[in-house]
């Protein structure tokens, strides 16, 4: 019994169509004593048959049920994927925003850690303006030999020139023809030039600074600092601090 | 719901072979000619039920089946209804629009 109601209803049904298909049949040759338990199978079948079509019919009213309830599911199935997608592309924001902001934080960092001093960038603004290598000075004219860098001539006549002349370099093997190449120039070759005042010393470029920014060891130069201390308003602040 | 008890009783009644069967036992009683005629519309009746049986929706399956499976389908509504109502009612934020 408990079997039999496993059984699939459209299999039931079918089953007891056959049984009363059968039994109908047999109606054409009745034995004696047959015909009483062959009716009375008939009707159980009929009846068996009746119930099952109320259970069929049960059933349907499931299945309907069943199919709005499956189509309720799509539909939230559907709204499902569509928060999912809205919430990855929320996550994705998020990732960018926070990679963005962490980037942003080190940067920060970063800036803090090699901090420099506002005073200190005007005093070499000031310097590097002062050596006339931003712009020509005011008396130039086309034909005047200043440049905005080193000339060879100035390199060789500066302090680098003339430490190549130091006792040690007379052992280096350079021949009389190289002295010009090494920057040993005799005085009387060093030249002259309008622009250089008396008062600047053989091998010193011109007063305003330009031999000292870039060729003196920090920190050892003066007559630099004063000009432009007297521009900047932290007197505190020198050039050794710039190391 | 009397209307629909009575609907349902009528159903049943057409689907029941014993007023044929009767009909075909009375014939036979009778001698009738129409005896041939009654047992193919006994046949004709038995092959209509079987067109039927086959196309009834939801009777591939036991009762017990059916219900476990309705069940199911129900609980499943339940958890995606839950579910769909937590993440709508989590905190929302606006995209900031790239300047």
């Amino acid at each position: 019994m408990a079997a039999a109601a496993e059984k699939p209803t459209k299999e039931r049904l079918l089953s007891v169509l056959d049984d009363l298909e059968v039994l109908s049949r047999s109606q054409k040759l009745p034995q004696p004593g047959e015909d009483v338990q062959v009716l009375e199978l008939l009707v159980q079948r009929d009846r068996e048959f009746q119930e099952l079509m109320e259970v069929a019919q049960q059933q349907g009213s499931v299945h309907q049920e069943m199919q709005l309830l499956e189509k309720e599911v799509e539909k939230r199935d559907s709204d499902i994927q569509q928060l999912q997608k809205q919430l990855k592309e929320a996550e994705h924001i998020l990732a960018t925003a926070v990679y963005q902001a962490k980037e942003k934080l080190k940067s920060i960092d970063k800036a803090r850690k090699g901090s420099i001093s506002s005073e200190e960038i005007i005093k070499y603004a000031h310097r590097i303006s002062a050596s006339n290598a931003v712009c020509a000075p005011l008396n130039w004219v086309p034909g005047d030999p200043r440049r905005p860098y080193p000339t060879d001539l100035e390199m060789r006549s500066g302090m680098l020139g003339h430490m190549a002349n130091m006792p040690t370099n007379g052992v280096n093997g350079h021949l009389p023809g190289d002295a010009l190449a090494a920057g040993r120039l005799p005085d009387v070759l060093t030249p002259h030039y309008p622009w250089q005042s008396s008062d600047v010393s053989v091998g010193m470029l011109p007063p305003h600074h330009g031999n000292d920014f870039g060729l003196e060891p920090p920190g050892h130069n003066k007559e630099n600092e004063d000009d432009v201390e007297a521009m900047s308003t932290d007197s505190s602040s020198s050039s050794s601090d710039s190391d | 719901m009397a209307v629909a008890q009575q609907t349902q009783e009528k159903e049943s009644e057409d689907c029941s072979l014993l007023p044929l069967v009767h009909d075909i036992i009375k014939c036979m009683d009778k001698d009738s000619p129409d005896v041939h005629q009654e047992l193919a519309k006994l046949k004709a009746k038995i092959q209509e039920a079987r067109e039927q049986i086959s196309n009834m929706p939801g009777v591939d399956c036991s009762p017990v089946e059916q219900q476990q499976q309705l069940a199911t389908l129900r609980e499943q509504v339940r958890t995606k209804n839950q579910l769909l109502q937590k993440y709508k009612s989590l905190c929302m934020f606006d995209v900031p629009k790239a300047s």
